[in-house]
């Protein structure tokens, strides 16, 4: 799609996704964080180690970031499907005719 | 979300929420765990007073109390995941002129948690041996026993009027301070909250402090001292 190698480099760096790729990946972080945190609570209690609820937690945020960031494939399942350019302006001209 | 940047934005904003909720979870699991510190023992062992000056070049002589002690605690259960370290410290207290007490630290000491061996400022030879009695523990509670005996004082005591020999009625008191790695700082206790019980003991048994010794001149006036408020 990318005609100039500078709208690619944007393209990569901005990683759209899709609406439904949005409310998913919304869904995903949010989830994603929540378990970790609670995770990393309960083991950290249980085992009487708060090193490893700090690592814990930072690790499985790390991780959510990996998930959620890129525009990994799945959120992009469901593009727009745009009209063709000048659909408007033929349906107009219809109209006018009739 | 529908940009890498707003989608490290919103998952950054969200994690900063859940990090808050944890740090306060492990702040709340302090309150539930109880706590049932003890003193078997604690009483002066040996008790000297000498003339000192409060620094090298002063020429005003003071009275110092140096006061050995016997310890005997059992503090392993103030060592939970979320304590940090523990300040441990004595003071010796005796009735002051009206109705105000004299109160001076004359030994303290910090007992760290495994988690926190890293922040002890120790050389590097004590710093490994003292990981290496930890090793594989994340918490060790037996740190937490204390037995000290014929302990010397790390501060000699004095007084703002100088005077601090054959004062009666000296009390040694046990003190301690559990500072946790999130939560709130909290002291010994003389009464119970809950599940954390009052220290048990902690007190020693009245007793008066020796003339003063006069042969031990300006011995010890380099070494570090205490002096109290009041």
């Amino acid at each position: 799609m990318p005609a100039q190698p500078s709208k690619l480099a944007r393209d990569i760096f901005e990683a759209q996704i899709d609406f439904e790729g949005q409310k998913l990946v919304e869904l995903i972080a949010t989830f994603l964080l929540i378990v970790v945190g609670a995770l990393s609570f309960i083991a950290g209690y249980i085992l009487q180690d708060i090193k490893l609820s700090l690592y814990g937690g930072l690790g499985g945020t790390a991780l959510t970031f990996l998930i959620v960031v890129p525009a990994w494939p799945f959120y992009n399942k469901n593009p727009v499907k745009w009209l063709p350019a000048g659909y408007a302006a033929e349906l107009a001209a219809n109209k006018g005719i009739q | 979300m529908h940009n890498s940047l707003t989608r490290i934005q919103n998952t950054f904003g969200f994690f900063t929420t859940v990090a808050f909720v944890v740090a306060a979870l492990i702040a709340v699991t302090d309150f539930i765990t109880p706590r049932t510190p003890s003193t078997g023992l604690i009483s002066p062992t040996n008790v000297q007073v000498v003339k000192g000056r409060p620094h090298y070049y002063s020429s005003k002589k003071e009275e110092y109390a140096i006061i050995k002690f016997s310890l005997d605690a059992d503090l392993s259960s103030l060592f939970t995941w979320n304590t940090k370290q523990l300040f441990v410290y004595v003071t010796a207290e005796w009735p002051g002129n009206k109705n105000d007490t004299n109160e001076a630290v004359i030994w303290d000491s910090i007992i760290t948690n495994p988690s926190a061996d890293h922040l002890q400022n120790i050389g590097p030879v004590a710093m490994k041996k003292l990981k290496r009695s930890a090793e594989g523990k994340t918490i060790d509670p037996s740190r937490g026993l204390l037995k000290l005996r014929n302990q010397k004082p790390k501060y000699q005591i004095t007084h703002p009027s100088g005077k601090i020999a054959e004062k009666e009625n000296v009390i040694l008191k046990l003190h301690y301070n559990v500072q946790p790695w999130v939560g709130v700082l909290s002291w010994n206790q003389d009464q119970d909250i809950g599940p954390w019980k009052k220290l048990a003991g902690g007190v020693s048994e009245k007793f008066t402090l020796p003339a003063l010794k006069n042969k031990n001149k300006g011995k010890d006036s380099q070494a570090k001292r205490k002096t109290p408020q009041n």
